[in-house]
């Protein structure tokens, strides 16, 4: 059990420079997850960690220890791959005490740890099995089974649910988040989706170009992200981002020129300002009765969910999308009126994206 | 206008035909081989060929009578397997290497290396090998030997080993391996037919080098293919002796690849690690 430590790294492949410079403190027995779209630089992080990609720049420490230059064998992590990685010729047991054997761990306790780690993810008939005779969960298990009986100073997770169905995947992301609890080990993990980001994480690191847009738990990377990125990245639908403008002492839609009734402390943000991008999360319009409370809008396209349904409308040339009560049973072509809830709208500012404070 | 079940019939009977075809050309010089060995002398060149006469050993017999048969055997066997295993020892790890590092230029040099015509080596390996006394010896046949069965391993291992998901070695690299343990525990175990069709092959090809052998051997460590040189004389051949020595040559490698022919199919399309 160890914390990470990350002091200006710098990755760079010849004159592509993925990485330009990231500090991050990892905390001892934190889960950590990396998020980010594809090529954001999450998964080359995860491998400099691992030692499997070396760094151009910077200091890593894992503990106490300074580990640049040192080899993967003997930073002492494990790690869960996407593909699992298991040893397609070896047994599900030689699998997982593969390395225990390497470190000339006495046989009786490599057979224990073997079987205690099998017993507590459920993969105990399948010790004598080969990897290609298991299912895609199955495998998925041996990889955590290889990685947890090590009882590393870390564990790596490289997107190791992505290539599981919809089911499975939420139900090894509950079992990985309870291995956490139940480990207590540090636990890094990488993945573009952002629901098993905010699911698992203690705290979650939002990258994009190699850089830490936001670093910070859950909630408040939902409910107050740092940026624009950051606010339309995390959460599903996206954040709707619509421009505006103080204008006349109210703030109004840039584009149709419409008043946005928001709170007052909101309007002084953007009277500051001048003008910005608001942000809205679709479950953060409230449908009204009155037509002067809101904005008029025409519904476009009905998504129900079951739990809630979505509808799609056009707003100042924006396509929105605005998470509404089944109950209300809305209908192509209706005109309702929407309005932002007081106190859960965001302000950007319309160059640097920042928030605006 | 034809259908489709008449086009796909008219499709396998073109197969069918080209196969027969081809087995025909390849099958040809075989089949006269072998029944010319069992021909009395004055029919081997007869013209036009007979193809019903009495069947006689009498050229196995006269291989045995004039020449030592067995001893020239167990020389090509001794070169053969030492040029095989010497190939197998450094062209193993050499494939792993180029595979692991991505660097493939050493591997194109010793494909180079085999394309080149024997004779450009030739020369000075005889200058060299008079030089240090060794024309004649084992080690000078099985090292020139090692040319040939070297860049075989290095080619039939490398689509074997990059064949192996990368993240496999890494979870290794991770699990506290080196790059050696790498290459025997977890490498090596999946390209077991990979080795074994790049063994057979390089015992082939080792088998059948006729060139080195001829000059780089002497009376004791010539080796079978250099031996049956020997019956073509200046004014006569011995066309019946010549063709009993090629039949009984042409065994060892037709007999291996019959055996491991399900192996050496599999073991050359590969991707035997994914799924």
């Amino acid at each position: 059990m160890a914390s990470i430590s990350i002091r200006n790294l710098v990755k760079r492949y010849g004159s592509f420079t993925v990485i330009p410079d990231l500090n991050l403190e990892i905390a001892d027995h934190e889960f950590v997850v990396f998020v980010g779209p594809s090529g954001c630089g999450k998964s080359t992080l995860l491998r400099i960690i691992a030692g499997l990609e070396p760094m151009t720049a910077g200091d890593l420490y894992i503990g106490d220890k300074r580990v640049n230059g040192v080899q993967a064998a003997q930073r002492d992590i494990a790690m869960v791959f996407q593909d699992y990685a298991l040893y397609p010729h070896m047994r599900v047991y030689d699998n997982m005490s593969f390395a225990l054997e390497l470190r000339g761990t006495p046989k009786a306790e490599i057979d224990a740890r073997v079987r205690r780690a099998a017993a507590l993810l459920h993969i105990e008939p399948y010790l004598d099995r080969k990897p290609k005779e298991l299912s895609g969960g199955q495998r998925q298990r041996v990889a955590m089974g290889r990685a947890i009986v090590r009882n590393p100073k870390a564990f790596l997770f490289d997107e190791p649910l992505s290539n599981l169905d919809a089911k499975l995947r939420g139900q090894v992301r509950a079992e990985i988040k309870a291995l956490s609890q139940e480990l207590k080990t540090t636990m890094v993990f990488v993945t573009h989706d952002q629901i098993e980001a905010m699911t698992m994480a203690d705290r979650i690191v939002v990258l994009q170009g190699g850089v830490v847009q936001q670093y910070d738990t859950p909630e408040t990377v939902y409910e107050r992200p740092a940026n624009q990125f950051v606010a339309g990245f995390i959460g599903s639908p996206a954040m709707n981002f619509f421009p505006v403008e103080w204008r006349d002492d109210r703030v109004v839609l840039s584009q149709i020129g419409a008043a946005v009734p928001l709170d007052d402390a909101s309007s002084r943000r953007l009277q500051k300002a001048g003008n910005g991008v608001l942000g809205i999360r679709p479950e953060h319009f409230g449908v009204v009765t009155d037509p002067a409370d809101g904005i008029a809008v025409n519904v476009k396209l009905v998504e129900p969910l079951g739990s809630d349904t979505l509808i799609h409308f056009d707003l100042a040339g924006v396509s929105a999308i605005a998470r509404v009560d089944p109950e209300l049973r809305p209908r192509l072509g209706d005109r309702l009126s929407v309005r932002p809830q007081p106190g859960k709208i965001h302000l950007f500012d319309g160059n640097s994206g920042e928030v605006l404070r | 206008m034809m259908d489709a079940p008449t086009t796909d019939r008219w499709i396998r009977c073109l197969n069918l035909l080209q196969l027969v075809l081809a087995g025909i050309i390849i099958m040809t010089p075989t089949v006269w081989m072998v029944l010319s060995s069992f021909k009395p002398s004055f029919e081997v060149t007869a013209y036009p060929p007979t193809l019903i006469f009495s069947p006689t050993m009498e050229n196995y017999l006269q291989l045995t009578r004039t020449t030592p048969f067995v001893s020239y055997a167990v020389n090509s066997l001794i070169v053969t397997i030492g040029s095989t295993a010497l190939g197998l020892l450094f062209g193993v790890p050499a494939a792993f290497a180029v595979s692991w590092t991505r660097i493939s230029w050493p591997a194109i040099l010793t494909l180079a290396a085999r394309m080149a015509p024997g004779t450009l080596f030739l020369l000075p390996w005889y200058v060299m090998f008079r030089q240090v006394g060794m024309i004649g010896s084992y080690t000078a046949l099985i090292l020139s030997h090692a040319v040939i069965t070297l860049p075989i391993v290095i080619w039939v291992l490398l689509p074997s080993f990059d064949s192996i998901p990368r993240s496999v070695f890494e979870a290794a690299q991770v699990d506290g391996c080196s790059v050696t343990r790498i290459l025997w525990r977890i490498a090596l175990p999946l390209v077991a037919s990979g080795v074994a069709v790049a063994a057979i092959l390089a015992f082939v090809f080792s088998w059948n080098y006729f060139l080195f052998a001829l000059v780089l051997s002497n009376g004791d460590t010539k080796t079978l293919i250099a031996a049956a040189f020997n019956f073509i004389g200046e004014g006569s051949t011995q066309w019946g002796a010549l063709m009993a020595a090629a039949t009984l040559i042409a065994l060892p490698p037709l007999i291996l690849a019959a055996l491991v022919q399900r192996w050496l199919v599999s073991g050359l399309t590969l991707g035997a690690v994914k799924g």
